[in-house]
């Protein structure tokens, strides 16, 4: 496996105001994260978790400290650039699954192929193998209402996956299914990182953290441990 | 590369899966649309129809006709005699067709048979070249027969089918009004105009007037010059003559082109209050869907943080909104149009007339929606693209 580092944080610090008060989400984190890496974020409600995952896809910028990304200083970009890089090399899977209720499947799985310019053809068929590969040929065309849980969440990875991101963060991926959709959901992930793919994800689950590689937890915005799955 | 294609796509699925809302929102500029293109249409139809019957009776801008009375005066006192129609021939250079025409009432006696004629005219030989209306059947009267007072009548066809019914009239001897006529010609077929039938008249050798209709006085004169521009020369030396004659101004005179300038300011009238009120509608249509906008904004919070999410930029996200109100108020325009068309036809073909598309308001429609849709979308759209995503994908309908 290759050692080559996909995120690097360097003493990040994210403040922000509720009202008049002022929340420190993250308080100077350090962590490198290299491919084929599957890191579990644990950690009590309010310890940063979530702000930690923005700020690494991207979707947040951190008040002070670098992200790097594929050796990419984040910090620089503009919020044009920022897009790209969550199109391209960021794949967000979400706790309540953000399907497009509007969209099917499939189309579901397309968009972030539309944002990246790929044209019809090539994006429907690649929307179609990713959907096999999370084992849902045969409900390319259905809305998200007429799937379940799981089959949801798995439309949703199908998305993360569509770009070939270099990484993959899922926040709380199995907090809305039940134990059964879960642990496949899970088998899943652990699937996808034997093919390679690198992932995070936020759990408050330990049963679930222990199928990962890595555990990093969170006390008040800060690391207090990361250690090896045995 | 900005990929206009895409995020017209998404606005158009968004709207279909939200239809009775879409249409909805977008009544207003439906409404306008709607109301202009049919009243448009119905005065683009009145108009041609104006048009045509004023080109139908003259020959165009050349002509010109004088009335008795002064501009505007309600007195029917008639004072144009047979003499000043001689004078004007005399004067008026470039004359092509002059034509007085006494206007009475006869009645028709053939053997037994007895007929009372809508109109009975006085008319000189240049009627059928003023009025394009020939003989088809026999001939039109001469120059010299009508100087010569010859006893001749030219009759149009509801009178022909009346007195002779199939059987030709033409050198058939008649009364009117007590005096002998020969039947020399039979008028083209005219039609109604505005319920008048055109075909019920007689026409008689204008010398005749006095002596069949008991009229000297000219009901109106139509004259025709060689060329246009020489109309308002033609005016000049028509007052001269007549003033010098009658010692005052006791007649006026209206051109083609003035008939057709008085339909023309009406109509014109009538669409600038037509686009008033569209322009209204439209303003009001227009802050409808900005409004609709807005709402669709704040529900859709979650899917713009979504779509921010998985890589769209805010111009993405800014086209989608746009181009959503742009297509909305485009489709209310194309609905208007359809169905103030299919009004505007439905509404004349009631009245027997033709309704005209005005295409100059179908035009303008499709541009003004669009200006509307664009300008009104334009806030919501800037209002979606800024939003943060973060707070976006947080956000709880």
């Amino acid at each position: 496996m290759s050692d080559k580092t996909v995120v690097r944080i360097t003493d990040v610090k994210r403040t922000y105001y509720m009202g008049k008060v002022e929340v420190n989400a993250l308080c100077g984190i350090n962590l490198n994260i290299t491919k084929g890496e599957f890191v579990s974020i644990m950690g009590p409600s309010g310890c940063g978790k979530s702000t930690l995952m923005h700020i690494v896809g991207c979707l947040d910028r951190p008040t002070s400290g670098h992200v790097h990304l594929d050796e990419v200083d984040v910090d620089e970009l503009d919020d044009n650039s920022l897009a790209e890089i969550r199109n391209k090399k960021v794949g967000f899977v979400f706790q309540t699954f953000n399907l497009l209720p509007k969209l099917n499947a499939i189309e579901n799985v397309e968009l972030p192929l539309i944002y990246a310019g790929v044209g019809f053809d090539q994006r429907r068929k690649k929307s179609a193998e990713l959907l096999e590969i999370v084992g849902l040929s045969d409900r390319i065309y259905h809305k998200p209402t007429e799937l379940s849980g799981g089959q949801s969440q798995r439309v949703a990875i199908a998305r993360s996956l569509s770009n070939d991101p270099s990484i993959i963060l899922a926040d709380e991926p199995t907090g809305n299914l039940d134990s059964k959709s879960g642990d496949e959901i899970i088998h899943l992930f652990q699937e996808l990182n034997a093919r390679g793919i690198t992932l995070i994800i936020v759990t408050h689950d330990q049963e679930i953290a222990n199928h990962s590689k890595r555990i990093v937890r969170l006390k008040d915005g800060l690391i207090i441990s990361d250690e090896k799955v045995k | 590369m900005i990929n206009l294609i895409e995020p017209f796509k998404i606005a158009f699925k968004s709207l279909i899966s939200n239809k009775l809302r879409s249409i909805l929102t977008t009544l207003g500029v439906i409404i306008g649309v709607a109301a202009v293109i049919t009243l448009v249409s119905m005065g683009e139809g009145a108009k041609s129809y104006i048009m045509n019957q004023i080109g139908s009776w003259g020959v165009g801008s050349n002509s010109l006709t004088i009335h008795p009375g002064k501009e505007n005066s309600h007195s029917i006192e008639l004072t144009m005699t047979y003499e000043d129609a001689v004078a004007l021939r005399q004067k008026v250079r470039n004359l092509q067709y002059l034509m007085p025409e006494f206007v009475g009432r006869g009645r028709l006696v053939y053997g037994k048979m007895e007929y009372k004629p809508g109109y009975t005219l006085g008319v000189s030989a240049d009627y059928p070249f003023a009025y394009k209306q020939k003989a088809v059947e026999g001939r039109f009267f001469s120059a010299a027969e009508d100087s010569g007072r010859k006893r001749v009548a030219v009759i149009g066809k509801t009178v022909a089918r009346k007195i002779f019914g199939e059987s030709s009239p033409i050198g058939e001897n008649i009364k009117i009004n007590g005096v002998g006529f020969k039947v020399i010609g039979r008028l083209e077929e005219k039609g109604t105009m505005l319920t008048y039938d055109m075909d019920d008249m007689v026409l008689i050798p204008s010398t005749l007037s006095e002596l069949v209709l008991g009229t000297n006085k000219i009901w109106e004169m139509f004259i025709t010059v060689n060329n246009d521009n020489q109309v308002p020369q033609a005016i000049q030396e028509i007052k001269k003559t007549l003033i010098a004659r009658h010692r005052k101004e006791d007649f006026h005179i209206h051109t083609q082109q003035g008939m057709i300038d008085i339909v023309n300011n009406i109509l014109n009238a009538m669409t600038g209050i037509v686009s008033a009120i569209a322009a209204i509608s439209l303003l009001v249509g227009g802050i409808g869907i900005m409004n609709i906008m807005l709402v669709a904004v704040t529900e859709r919070t979650r899917e713009i943080g979504i779509r921010k999410a998985i890589g769209a930029k805010g111009r993405d996200i800014f086209l989608q909104f746009v181009f959503e109100s742009v297509l909305i108020t485009m489709s209310g325009a194309f609905i208007g149009i359809l169905t103030g068309t299919l009004a505007a036809w439905g509404i004349m073909s009631y009245l027997k007339l033709e309704a005209v598309i005005a295409w100059g308001a179908v035009y303008l429609a499709c541009l003004v929606a669009f200006l509307v849709g664009t300008f009104f979308g334009v806030y919501p759209a800037m209002r979606a693209s800024k939003l943060d995503p973060v707070e976006a994908l947080r956000f709880e309908v």
